[in-house]
Parts: C-alpha cells; structure tokens; sequence
C-alpha cells in the first residue's frame, strides 16, 4: 500500500512537475500568466495523435514534430496577442484565456470532440515489490528530472539563463544593462512552450485527447505553483510532488472518494497559503541562486 | 414662452413640473451621448415588450440581465477592489443551490428564496474572503479559482441533498408567464445595478477604489481595509447570489453548471471586455457578448472561435475595454473643471474654457 | 447634432428587432426537432438516425395525415448540453418558437432533458428522448400525468433495467469463468465513474452481489473523466479481484481499458462502458481494449427481429459505422411516430399521445410496450424483458465488436432459453486463463 502510494504519488508529481516548470519559467522572467499553457500542451498531443495515428510517422520523430510546431504557434500567438498589450496584466490574463478557448475550438472543429489517444512509447510494464509500472509511466518521472536539470543548468550556466534571470528581477535594469527585455521574453515564452509541448510528448500516452483536456491539469498546475510560490522553480517541484502524493493518498485510502483528489489538493493549497502567502517557497528567481 | 392665462391656470402645477423635468433632462441626460445611450437603454428595455413578445427574444434578454448583474457584481469586488476574482461562479452556485434548495424542500417561493440564496453568497463571500485577505494579485486570482471547484466536489460528494451532476430540479417558476419573467429581471437588473452604481460613487466606493490603487496608503491613512475588503467580498456575493437565484428559478434547475471554471473565466471576459471599474462596462459587454454569442448559433462550428478571436481582437486595440475607448472617443474632458464633453465641442459647457 | 443620434439608434434598434422577429410562413410539413450535443457522437447519432428516417419516409412522398400527404421537415437543434446548459435551453427555445416544430426527437443529458422537458411541455409538444436513462424523467410523468403526458422514453430503457441487466451480463461471466477456470468464489470489484445514476447500481451491487453467491472486494469511484486509473488498479489487482464490473459512461471507460490492458490485470471486465460501445474504442485504448464486454443495442451481425439488419446494415453502409443507441431517433420517427400519426389522422397530440401510449410495436431492437408504474399509473417509459427490449452484451475480440449475451440464456427459471441470431461465444483473455489455470 506505501508503495503504491509513493510510486503513484512519484507518477502523478512528475506530471506536474513537468507543466508547472515551464508556467513559472514564463511567469519569472516575464510576468505573463499563461492560462493557455496546458492549452499548448493540448495542441501537442493532437499533434501527436494526427501524427501516428493519420501518418504513421514513428513516435519520437512525431514527438520532435509536435514541439518544435507547437513552440512556433506559441511565439506567434505571443507576437500577435500578447507582447502588444504585455503592459496591462488584466488583458494579458485574459488574452491568453481567449488563446486557449481558440486552441481548444480549433482542435474541436478538426478532430471533433470524440475522446482519443495516443501509443505509448515504450510498451510493457515490469513489476517492483509486487506492483506494476507501465515503462511508460517511469519514463515521465525520468523526463521530469531530467528538464528539471536541463533548466537549471540553462539558467545558471548559460547567458541565455543569466539574462532570464536578470528579465525576472527587475526589467528596466535589464534593459539598461543592454539586454534586449523583449527579446529574451519572446525567447523565454519559447522555451516555456516548448516544454509545454514537451510535457505533451511524455505524458500524452498515459491520458486521453479531447479539446477540454487542458483545463483540468491547468487547475492542478495552478494549484502548484502557487503552493510553490510564483515564479520559484524549485518551489513548482516542490508543490508538484507535494500535491501528487496528496491525490495519491486520497485515491488509496479513500477508494469511495477517488474522484475528491482535485478538491482536496487544492484545499491544500489554501491551507499553505493561509499559513505563508507567498507560497513556500518565495516568488523570484534570488532563490535559486 | 407664456401660455395664455387661461391654460396655464387648468395646467398649473402639472405643467410646472412637467417643464422642470424636461429642462433637468435637457441639462442633464440629453448633453453626454453617454447618459442618452443609458437612458435609450433603460427605455428599450422597458419598453421593448410592447413592441414584440417574441419569447426567444424574452427569454435571451432575460439570461443577458441576470448575467450582467453578476457581471456587474464581478467587477464591484474585483474591478473597484482590486481583488482579481477568479472563482466568481462560487457566488452564483452558492446563491442558485440555496435558493434551489430552499424553494424544493423548504417550499419558500421565489421571491423569498431569492434573496436567502444571496444572504448564503454573503456567507460564502465571508468564508473566502477571510483567507484571501492576506493574498496579493496573482496569488488571490489563483486561490479563488480553487474555491468553486472545491464546492463543486462537495456537491458531487453528497448527491443526496445536492442531486450531484443532475442538480436540484422541479423548482417553482420564477412567475406565471414569460412577460413577467422578463419584467421581473430587467427591472431587478437595472435596479440592483443602479444601486452598485451608487455604491461606487459613494464614500465606500471612493475607498475601494482607493483600496485597489494603493492598499498600505489607505492603511496608513486610518481605514481598516480588512472591513472595506470583507464588504466587498459580501456585496459583491450578495448580488451574484441574487443573480444565481434568478438563473435557477427561471431555468427551473440548479447544477453544477453553475459552479463551473468556465462560467468564471467568462465572466472575467465579459467584465475586461467591457472595462473594468466601470460597472457599465460589464453589463454593456454582457448585453453585446451573450446575444452575439446566441446569434451565432447558426454558424455552431465557429461560434467559440469566433467569440475568442473578437475578444483578442478587441483585447489587441481596446485594451482598456471596449466601453471606455468608445467613451473616449466620443466624450472630452475639460482640462478647468474636469467635466466631461461631447467631443464635437470647442468651449466646456460649463466653464466654457477651450476644449482640444 | 444630438438629433440624428437619437434616431440612428431608435432605427438600429427597431432593425435588430424586426430582423429577429421574423414570421415563420406557414409549412405544409411536418416539422420534427432533432435536438441533441451535435458535437459530439451522441448527436452525431441524433441525427443520423434521423436524417435516414426523414429521408425514408420522404422518399415514399411523407405521411398520409387524414387526406393530406405531408413530408417531413427535420430542424438540427445543437443543445451543447454537455458544456453548456443555457445553451441547451435556448436551443428548445428555438424549436419551440421561433421553428414550431411538432415534434421533438432526441436529448441525451439527464440534467438537459430535465429542463428541456419541462420546456417542451409547457407547449405540449410531444418529446420522444433518446438517450437519457434517468428513472426520474419518467416518474415525472406519472406524477403530473397532465403536463407530462407528452414526454415518451424512446432508448435506453430506464436506469433500473439497465442495471438489471448488467447484473445478468456479470452473472453469466461470472458462471463462464467458475466452469472454466474451476474458481470456488468469484471476488468482484466494482468501479463505478462518480456521477449520480450511478449511486443506486452501486447499492444494488452491495446487495445482489452477495445474494448471487459472489463476494464484493472492493468498490472504486474514479473521476468520469479520470486520465489516470493506475492507482485503483493496482487496488484491484492486490484485492485478488476476478471480475470488475465497471458501470462508466465518459471517457475513464478508455482510460480505464487501456490502463488495465497494458499492466494485464487478471480480471475481467464486464458492465457499462458507454466508450466501448463505439466503434472507435479499440483505436482508442491503443488496442488494449480487447476481452471488454458491456451493454449495448446494437452489434454488427445480431439481429433481434427482421427489422433489425435493415437498419443496422443502412446505416453502417451509410454512415460507416454501427449505429448507437442514440441513433434510435430512427426508431422514433418510423415506428413511434409514424404509424400513429396515420392511424390518428391529424397531428394533433393529445390524440397521438392516446393511441401511442397504449401501444405495442416491434422495432429494430425488439418491441416496444410503454409501461405504468406499481400504482397503474402512466409512465411511458420502455418495457423490458424478454419478447420486449433487452439489449445486448457485446465484446471486444480481436478488434471487433461482437455479440455474446443473450447466448442461451433463461429470464427465468423454466423459461425458453434465449439466443439472438448472430451471437458467439464469450471469449476469456488470455492473462486470466494463465493466472487462474492449474
């Protein structure tokens, strides 16, 4: 029983963990809140789907397809929408809820809104201690590490990262320090949807495809960043894990009231924020260093 | 001009009063394009049943009104305050189940229940709005989106009171015809919104807004914000309560359909689509988006599209709101007396100094 | 200058109400409303079966009403009910009053028919629903006899029913698998999507269950819409669970076959999966979905009566695939509606509401007999039983969607056994046999 706790809860944080990374990336640097950020994801999967299923190109070569078309869209939809009014954050909010509505229209009109899927990547499941994992599923909890150091070490290592992270302290200074603010914006919002896309690719085969299947995990990825603290990477990770093994308890000690999960995260959220309300770990990047 | 002696004696005191009016209207309403377009409003809504009864027609103006007073009562909290709510659905789930509930088991008619439905969006404003106080900007945005969807799990969790996903149904009709209907929310709407209206022009409206600007400013200046803060949260409940009671009286069902994220991301489009810290701008938005909404029902593939590519669209040119930029364009303000001006003229009508 | 404003906007003003009040002229035909989540599958069946209706009997030049003949005109209400009820509303609104339409086909979500019930007869129009299973819409009618005589259920019979025969589905699984495998007790799990009808099944379980001799390991509610059943399988799968009878109408149905496909949970699976129904199921659980079974109306190659290849094999060749229930708006119009319309000669409802309700009549998926309640009392909704309606236990082999129940089966002690044409046998999955096997 622990165990299926702690592997479950270690499945369902990865997921998180992998969407809620690219949210705080965009809301660091350049304070947009990107509500259509699991929109993209969703655009990801369908690309996926359209990909193996209607083209039967293999998998990977589908997942690249997928990021690299989905991270073009999101910079132009950056361009056209939302670098022009970047200076009103009510509009901001709402121009990117009008995205993801769009997105979520678009992908309705196409596939219509019949439920889909996607193959996985690696077929088969082994057994640990007696409970069984799909491969699938071991792969996102890779995945999920692994962007986490990738990022880390573009941020730190970089000059890329360094002046993301300049963008995200304090903007007028940045710029006139000689960095182009908007530019590394724009290039931030790519990488951030690229992850998106990323966490698409990984994550799609474990779930379904339907034109609303990104609000769901947008509440979720919300609930953890703010229980992280916004705009703090380590504290998206934090709350992401945090919160999976939260829904993995209330499924197995509460089988009658598995469908309670989302409730009772989020009210653990509240319960942080009642006590620290910024989170639990801060809002800017200082606390990386 | 003098009437003759004779009329003006029969006219008298009705004529005097009658001139009053006029001139008070002709000073007062006829000089904004502004104030003529409200009071066009409140005559077309008035007075549109005389011209047709077409029941589609009720019944769409209908929804429109009893979404622009939550609309309104939107913006009152988060427009005027400050305090981005993103969970406004919980007000008009709370006060639709509560007026639903009490009406089917308590057998209290509408006009009774209703208005219980809002005192329990109070209550509920209170339960929120106490956590919230210490929450700024996108935190407070983000924690109320929780809040409704954590209802909506109680209400799934004990199917036996709430009806889970089917809802409270069978409840009493809001009045015994459709007219009635109609006349019932248009004139609430335009009451309850009259009132939220004077309530930002008071000295508590002046605070909230003073609350929004610059919070530690007003703290310092000796007011308690954490009342002003909870009022608003309980004013703002009250009304989207009352609306939430219209809504399931007048579709005779209260679901979970109220409690949903997307009625209260909707909610927000409706309200900075039309301007924030307004209250006019929410409700013209609701009056222009809903019909347009319903209109294109005959282009069903396209419809939400279309409605989220005219809300970016509007978003990219408007980004104050599109009641605002229309108000600009076509109303000056005098740079003496700070009295606003159809933009044709050159002198204020007041101070009578230059307008450019 | 403040003159011309005034008009401009009295003048705008009276165009956009002129332009929405336009008059319906006057129609020689017979208007049936079609209303359901267009969007989606289950409108999408709507209105196929409609659409094929209308055209059959249009083709013949429409219905003999008295000495008239009238063809049929069929209006596409999209209600969105799924996401939007408001929506739905106004879309009977308009079929109501701006279309008039004489009939009403379709409606599929219990919280949606609700409304749009009380809506249809508050003009006495006469609603035949097709695809909500809710008791309560029909207990409506019996208790305001009235108002609601209007309203007839026209698929699926009543929620009741449904569960009695998905306890009959996992009684003869759990026979097949005790012959075969020689398991002493079967251990059930039940996982049911956490939603309302659901509730009085799951009570059900608890009690019949025990009483059919099997023991209940363990009852799950995920999510309708969970993406994630890992968890409650590994559950299941520790409770030593041989069967799982899963009552699921949205897409945790897929998630749920797949999920449990790929770990090869040694249980198998049987009840209500409203996704396995589809055709396009098996794609959907990336071909994990095999050895599912579940309820459903109709299967390729099982016929209830002759009616029944008529329709199944039209629209397969029409529309591609195999009809759902939903798609029983054919059945409305061409054996509810139609006959009685000619025998009653007007399309007045009262006089169609009091022929058809005392009427039984076959249709593709059996013979429809509207029942009353304990007290006698009207309730126009569906008769089941054998002779009558009792749908079909279908599964998943080899990618194809097969028939298996009724396969010999008795309604009652003593009574003649039962087969359908076209059923095969019930197959075991393969990683069950292995477990259980010695």
């Amino acid at each position: 029983m622990i165990l299926d706790i702690i592997i479950s809860g270690l499945i369902s944080g990865s997921v998180y963990a992998l969407l809620a990374i690219g949210f705080s990336l965009i809301y660091g640097a350049a304070r947009i809140v990107n509500l259509a950020h699991t929109a993209f994801y969703m655009v990801a999967s369908y690309c996926i789907y359209y990909a193996t299923h209607k083209m039967g190109i293999h998998p990977v070569l589908a997942m690249l397809a997928a990021i690299i078309l989905v991270t073009l869209i999101g910079l132009v939809c950056y361009q056209l929408f939302i670098n022009p009014i970047r200076e009103h954050e009510a509009a901001v909010l709402i121009a990117t809820i009008a995205i993801a509505m769009a997105m979520q229209e678009v992908m309705l009109l196409i596939f219509t809104g019949d439920f889909l899927s996607v193959p996985a990547l690696v077929k088969g499941y082994l057994k640990i201690f007696g409970v069984k994992i799909a491969y699938q599923q071991l792969l996102t909890i890779g995945a999920a590490l692994l962007i986490l150091a990738g990022v880390w070490a573009v941020l730190m290592k970089t000059r890329l990262g360094l002046a993301i992270r300049s963008t995200a302290q304090d903007r007028e200074v940045a710029n006139l320090m000689g960095m182009n603010e908007s530019r590394v914006a724009m290039i931030t919002m790519g990488i951030s949807v690229g992850l998106a896309a990323f966490a698409g690719a990984v994550v799609v085969p474990l779930t379904i495809v339907n034109p609303h299947m990104w609000m769901h995990p947008l509440i979720i990825m919300l609930a953890v960043v703010v229980l992280g603290g916004l705009g703090s990477l380590k504290g998206s990770f934090a709350g992401a894990y945090i919160l999976g093994f939260t829904e993995a308890l209330v499924v197995f000690l509460i089988p009658f009231g598995a469908f309670l999960k989302g409730s009772v995260a989020l009210s653990v959220m509240i319960l942080v924020l009642l006590i620290r309300p910024e989170g639990l770990f801060g809002i800017a990047f200082e606390e990386e260093r | 001009m003098a009437l003759p002696s004779k009329k003006r004696g029969r006219m008298g005191i009705l004529g005097v009063y009658l001139r009053k009016l006029y001139t008070l209207f002709r000073g007062e309403v006829l000089v904004l394009p502004s104030r003529i377009v409200v009071f066009l409003f409140f005559v077309v809504l008035l007075f549109l049943p005389v011209v047709t009864q077409d029941p589609y027609l009720l019944r769409i103006l209908i929804l429109t009104s009893i979404f622009a007073i939550l609309a309104a009562s939107w913006d009152l909290l988060s427009g005027y305050t400050g305090q981005m709510n993103f969970g406004h659905a919980l007000f008009f789930g709370v006060g639709a189940y509560s007026s639903a509930l009490l009406n089917l088991y308590v057998h209290i008619p509408p006009y009774g229940s209703i208005p219980l439905g809002g005192l329990a969006a109070v209550l509920a404003g209170l339960i929120i709005g106490i956590p919230c106080l210490r929450l700024r900007g996108t935190y407070l945005a983000l924690t109320t989106l929780a809040f409704p969807i954590i209802l909506m799990g109680i209400v799934f969790a004990i199917p036996g009171i709430t009806g889970g996903e089917l809802g409270v149904s069978g409840l009493s009709r809001l009045s015994s015809s459709r007219l009635y209907d109609y006349y019932i929310t248009v004139v609430l709407m335009l009451g309850l919104c009259t009132i939220m209206w004077k309530i930002t022009d008071s000295k508590t409206g002046i605070i909230f807004h003073a609350i929004r600007e610059d919070e530690l400013a007003v703290r310092t200046a000796g007011i308690n914000t954490t009342r002003y803060k909870l009022l608003a949260f309980s004013l703002s409940g009250f009304f989207a309560g009352i609306s939430g009671g219209l809504y399931a009286h007048f579709m005779r069902i209260a679901g979970p359909s109220t409690l949903e994220v997307s009625l209260s991301f909707t909610v927000v489009i409706w309200a900075v689509f039309g301007g924030i810290v307004t209250i006019y701008g929410p409700i013209g938005a609701v009056f222009i988006l809903f019909p347009l909404l319903e209109f294109l029902r005959f282009w069903p593939e396209f419809r939400m599209l279309m409605f989220a590519v005219i809300i970016l669209l509007i978003l990219l040119y408007m980004p104050d709101g599109f009641f605002p930029w229309v108000r600009d364009k076509i109303e000056k303000e005098c740079p003496r007396c700070k009295v606003r001006n159809v933009a044709t003229r050159k002198t204020c009508r007041i101070c009578t100094a230059p307008l450019d | 200058m403040k003159i011309p404003k005034f008009l401009l906007s009295i003048l705008l003003i009276a165009c956009l109400v002129m332009a929405i009040g336009l008059p319906a002229y006057a129609a020689k035909v017979i208007k049936i409303g079609v209303i359901g989540p267009m969007k989606f599958m289950q409108g999408k069946g709507h209105w196929n079966g409609a659409t094929m209706a209308a055209e059959e009997i249009n083709a013949k030049g429409g219905l003999w009403v008295g000495k008239k003949k009238m063809k049929i005109e069929l209006v596409k209400a999209d209600s969105n009910e799924f996401l939007s009820m408001t929506d739905a509303t106004n879309a009977m609104e308009l079929l109501l009053t701006r279309h008039k339409v004489d009939f009403i086909v379709g409606g599929f979500r219990t919280e949606a028919v609700l409304a749009m019930q009380d809506m249809a007869m508050d003009y006495k129009k006469i609603f035949i629903g097709v695809g909500a299973a809710s008791d309560e819409i029909c207990t409506r009618v019996a208790k305001d006899y009235d108002t609601y005589k209007y309203w007839f259920r026209g698929s699926p019979f009543s929620s009741t029913y449904l569960g009695k025969t998905s306890f009959i589905h996992l009684g003869t699984v759990a026979a097949i698998l005790k012959m075969y495998l020689h398991i002493p007790k079967i251990k059930v799990a039940v996982v049911a999507e956490k939603a309302m009808w659901t509730e009085g099944m799951i009570k059900a379980c608890e009690v019949y269950l025990p009483r059919m001799g099997m023991d209940v390991v363990g009852i799950w509610r995920p999510s309708a819409v969970a993406t994630d059943v890992t968890a409650e399988l590994a559950a299941i799968q520790r409770s030593g669970a041989h069967i799982v009878f899963t009552i699921f109408s949205s897409s945790v149905g897929i998630t749920f076959a797949r999920q449990a496909g790929e770990l090869k949970i040694p249980a198998a699976m049987v009840g209500i999966n409203v996704e396995a129904q589809k055709d396009g199921f098996y794609e959907a659980t990336e071909k994990m979905g095999n050895y599912v079974m579940t309820l459903n109306t109709y299967a390729r190659g099982v016929e209830y009566n002759e009616l029944t290849p008529r329709f199944v094999n039209t629209y397969i060749k029409r529309f591609g695939e195999t009809p759902t229930y939903t798609a029983d708006t054919y059945t409305a119009i061409i054996y509810s509606l139609a006959p009685v319309i000619e025998e009653a000669e007007t399309l007045d409802a009262d006089k169609i509401v009091a022929i058809l309700e005392n009427r039984e009549y076959a249709v593709p998926s059996g013979k429809h007999k509207y029942m009353k309640d304990a007290q006698g009392r009207h309730l126009h909704d569906l008769t089941w039983g054998p002779g009558y309606l009792t749908s079909l236990g279908v599964q998943w082999q080899d990618g194809k969607l097969v028939g298996v129940w009724p396969n010999r089966w008795k309604a009652a002690k003593g009574a003649p056994e039962i087969t359908y044409k076209g059923i095969v046998p019930y197959k075991i999955a393969p990683w069950i046999i292995e477990k259980y096997k010695k």
